[in-house]
């Protein structure tokens, strides 16, 4: 087990696979940051004073996390906020299906109050978390611009 | 344990002075402080006495408020054109129950609503739980054909006392 958590190939492939998920899902938010204030409010969770304040922040630090991950650049730093936001989300997503409130996700584009595709996007954050559970515990070090 | 700590902070750091900063440039830049309305926990509508088991369902003012900015939905207000004007939900239609026309009030109804599927989401709300024309303009709704209908009891008032944005077009009437 330890050999495959320690895996370099499998570190450098979650690496990739969450660095630019990451990435990508922080490119609209950044770009539209009132559509994602809007998403954000769907959820029912963050009071409403701090809601422009995450919908600004957050999706830059999906991106820089997006790119620590990925060139090995603070990257325990990283890891640790790759699982704390995965953690989020899928806390977030159980929250709306708990309360029957349908929504999409918002975690790529603008939510829509009426369609209904949590599952989905929580049977996909689960598989996000396993990899990131496996990137905290890995010891590989291998293809990191920096010494972290 | 201690690095990974200051790694957590910088990065957090990095991103709050790229996120506010960028904000700086106007195009698509948000106030810092939102208006959103914290939701309450009570997401009960409110639902008048008289009501039926027939009726279109009843919605809360969170729910309305989610349809609202969704913009899937067609508010109506069953007020008078008069109360209407004086302020309603942005972006309402007025179709004023107590003003029918005595004949052939469907076609008034498809007409003013501009020819809307039968099955497109309405929301019917007049000004509050003292009246009940958003209940009556619902239940000859479903009778001309409309399935899609949700009834907000709460109604404008409601709306206006949550802080939500009001569309006025004439100075009210004391």
């Amino acid at each position: 087990m330890r050999r495959v958590i320690d895996n370099d190939y499998l570190t450098l492939l979650a690496r990739l696979g969450i660095g630019l998920m990451f990435i990508y899902a922080s490119a609209y938010k950044i770009v539209e940051p009132e559509s994602f204030a809007k998403s954000i409010w769907y959820y029912h969770l963050v009071p409403g004073k701090l809601i422009n304040l995450v919908a600004l922040i957050m999706p830059w630090l999906e991106l820089i996390v997006g790119l620590a991950l990925i060139l090995g650049v603070y990257y325990r730093g990283a890891v640790v906020w790759t699982n704390l936001m995965t953690l989020l989300f899928i806390g977030a997503l159980c929250s709306v299906i708990v309360r029957g409130i349908s929504i999409d996700c918002g975690c790529f584009k603008a939510s829509d109050a009426s369609s209904g595709s949590a599952w989905t996007t929580l049977l996909f954050d689960l598989t996000v978390i396993l990899f990131a559970v496996q990137l905290f515990f890995s010891k590989s070090k291998r293809w990191m611009l920096a010494r972290n | 344990m201690k690095s990974t700590t200051s790694q957590l902070v910088v990065l957090l750091i990095i991103a709050s002075i790229l996120g506010l900063v960028r904000n700086i440039v106007p195009a698509n830049s948000i106030d810092y402080i939102g208006k959103w309305r914290t939701l309450s926990n009570g997401d009960d509508p409110i639902v008048p006495p008289n009501a039926d088991k027939g009726d279109p369902p009843f919605i809360s003012i969170n729910i309305a408020q989610m349809e609202h900015m969704a913009g899937g939905a067609v508010f109506i207000d069953a007020r008078e054109v008069s109360e209407f004007e004086c302020g309603t939900i942005p972006g309402s239609v007025s179709i004023p129950f107590e003003y029918l026309p005595d004949e052939n009030i469907d076609t008034y109804v498809d007409s003013a609503l501009g020819g809307l599927e039968k099955d497109h989401p309405t929301i019917i709300f007049c000004s509050g739980e003292e009246c009940d024309l958003s209940l009556h303009l619902a239940r000859n709704m479903q009778d001309f054909g409309y399935t899609n209908m949700m009834i907000f009891f709460g109604g404008s008032r409601e709306w206006d006392n949550y802080g939500l944005e009001i569309e006025r077009r004439v100075e009210c009437e004391e």
